[in-house]
């Protein structure tokens, strides 16, 4: 059942528009993540999901209720900001109790729900301690507490990993989906990081100037982008400019060497790009599959991958390797064969 | 090892404002203590402090000094949140408006004052209490550059959108955003702006002379006509009034509070 829903949302600022057309249903204790770069108005849209903003046109609806216009006090929704936002004349308990003292409940209740919620981020030691005293990967953690004690019916996280760093992310990231899924809380998580969006989501939300790019699961936006840019931003891709040969069967050709692809649409003679993931390249020629002839251009080792980057026809496609130890790394300047299954390439 | 070069320039600039600042004060506390001939005293002060008009000038400024600082509050820190949270671009009018008390003479300001209230519609002089609420909503416009930059500085050193919105998101009104968030983290902000009122109260003399109030600073102004050793040990007094302000302001700015709301 749909639990969150956002219909032809619109904002625009003067003669900017931040948010154009955008439809969501979100059900039940779904994890959904709006990715896009910056500017793209994926923190417009969640500060309307909040009521920090009011859109210019659209509805938003939360269980069935009309919350468009509903002040932001009102709607009980929870939310963690970047900036962590607590505040910091208040305790870690006293901020995590504060939405319960507004809501008028019983000394007992809330000392009760405090202590359940620092129980749950692990942090019962730290009660008494001012925000100060916090590292910033704990002031998250009280900020995430603190925004559960009311029970929202909707958690918005904005970008809230953006100010820790890498390793804090990571373990916070883990322990925010823990969270979440314990307590089964609808959850809109405001990133510009794909492998955030990726980790997390039970599904994404592509953002681009505004619009809808594509909304899918992990899987589906990785593998099966829908347009240019969610191929491009989501991941690494190889782009080649291609020529239709039989517009029926995808086969395309890349200055004289002939492609098939996997998945194509209509191809009415409009320019027509081949896509193709780094890591489904792999060196050598197996008869059957997509073949390319090339060139070494350059070799850059990633950590636990090895990029290599062949010349084709005039264009550079990147081919990722795992960096193993038995692994023969070709030279610059090498020639080089590379192949990749049919299914592993679409048209653009 | 390097020595630390002793920067003699600085020494000597630093002694000679020293001695600006200090030798006026040292002379005019010397003289009040002489009141006696031949010997130090404390008569000066003791006439100053046995004297009724005194204490009535005292109380007066204090009540109005304190007047001043709840008005002031209840003024600007509203108005300074909201240009923070909703119109910051106008902040440059803003600034220009707090700073006309420094532009405008006050005696200037005085007349025009006197001008629009003694006469109808608002006619203000007539009684002593609506007389008293004229010098304050005075004082509060001599002292609003101090309140208001006070504030804003405390305004500036927490995120105040961000919480604004959190609390926002926890349930709170406006009202409640204010009370419970914003002026406990103003607090330091608030106390120096209040302090600095109530130094500039205490010694404001125009004002309180041309609207015929009997405040501390035309009380010291008639001493001075008309005395000799009580107006400097009046003088000591008003320094040490000032003094003690100031001491307050870096005692709380500088204490754990002021690490609590600023992290440092």
């Amino acid at each position: 059942m749909t639990h969150l829903e956002l219909i032809h949302i619109h904002k625009s600022f003067g003669s900017a528009v931040a948010v154009e057309d955008f439809n969501l249903a979100v059900a039940q204790g779904e994890f959904i993540s709006f990715l896009g770069p910056s500017g793209c108005g994926k923190t417009t849209t969640l500060r309307m999901i909040a009521g920090f903003e009011l859109p210019t046109s659209g509805k938003i609806a939360i269980n069935g209720a009309d919350l468009t216009y509903t002040p932001p006090n009102k709607r009980n929704v929870g939310m963690v900001f970047q900036s962590y936002a607590l505040f910091p004349n208040m305790t870690v308990a006293q901020n995590v109790g504060y939405g319960l003292k507004i809501a008028g409940k019983t000394k007992a209740e809330i000392e009760a729900r405090v202590a359940e919620m620092l129980a749950l981020i692990q942090m019962e030691k730290f009660a008494a301690r001012y925000p100060y005293q916090l590292s910033g990967g704990q002031q998250q953690r009280v900020a995430l507490a603190r925004a559960l004690a009311i029970r929202p019916q909707v958690l918005l996280l904005d970008e809230p990993l953006s100010a820790l760093d890498a390793k804090i992310r990571l373990e916070l990231r883990q322990e925010i989906r823990r969270i979440q899924r314990q307590l089964g809380i609808t959850t809109i998580y405001v990133t510009h990081d794909q492998e955030e969006a990726l980790s997390l989501s039970d599904r994404i939300v592509v953002m681009s100037q505004g619009r809808i790019e594509q909304i899918g699961t992990p899987t589906a936006i990785y593998n099966e982008p829908a347009t240019e840019f969610v191929a491009q931003f989501v991941g690494h891709i190889n782009l080649l400019p291609v020529e239709v040969i039989t517009p029926a069967e995808g086969v395309v050709r890349l200055g004289g060497q002939v492609i098939r692809a996997g998945r194509f649409g209509h191809l009415n003679g409009r320019p027509v790009r081949l896509a193709v993931r780094p890591e489904e390249l792999n060196p050598g020629f197996v008869e059957g599959l997509n073949n390319l002839s090339g060139r070494v251009e350059s070799v850059t080792y990633l950590g636990s991958i090895v990029r290599i980057r062949v010349e084709v026809e005039g264009h550079l496609l990147a081919l990722d390797m795992f960096n193993e130890r038995r692994l023969k790394i070709p030279a610059v300047g090498d020639a080089l064969q590379v192949h990749f299954p049919v299914e592993a390439c679409w048209l653009l | 090892m390097n020595a630390k070069r002793i920067n003699w320039w600085a020494i000597f600039w630093g002694a000679l404002a020293i001695l600006y600042f200090f030798l006026p004060m040292y002379g005019t506390l010397d003289f009040s203590l002489r009141m006696k001939r031949g010997e130090i005293s404390l008569l000066a002060y003791e006439i100053v402090f046995a004297d009724p008009r005194f204490w009535e000038g005292f109380r007066y400024s204090t009540l109005m000094a304190l007047m001043t600082i709840v008005i002031s509050v209840l003024v600007f820190v509203p108005t300074v949140y909201w240009m923070h949270l909703k119109v910051p671009q106008a902040r440059p009018v803003v600034e220009i408006i707090t700073i006309l008390p420094f532009i405008i003479p006050p005696i200037v300001y005085v007349f025009g004052l006197i001008r629009t209230f003694s006469r109808p519609p608002l006619q203000m002089t007539l009684s002593p209490i609506t007389t008293d609420l004229l010098i304050v909503t005075g004082y509060v416009v001599i002292s609003m550059p101090y309140m208001f930059r006070a504030v804003d500085v405390g305004m500036r050193a927490i995120d105040v959108r961000s919480l604004t919105e959190a609390a926002q998101s926890l349930g709170s009104n406006w009202f409640q955003v204010l009370a419970h968030v914003i002026v406990p983290n103003l607090r330091i902000a608030i106390l120096s702006g209040a302090l600095i009122c109530f130094a500039t109260v205490m010694g404001e003399l125009i004002l309180a002379s041309f609207l015929v109030r009997p405040a501390l600073g035309p009380y010291m102004q008639l001493l001075g006509l008309t005395k000799a050793y009580e107006p400097a040990a009046l003088a000591i007094i008003s320094y040490a009034l000032t003094w003690f302000s100031l001491g307050l302001i870096q005692l709380v700015s500088r204490s754990g509070t002021a690490q609590q709301l600023t992290g440092r």
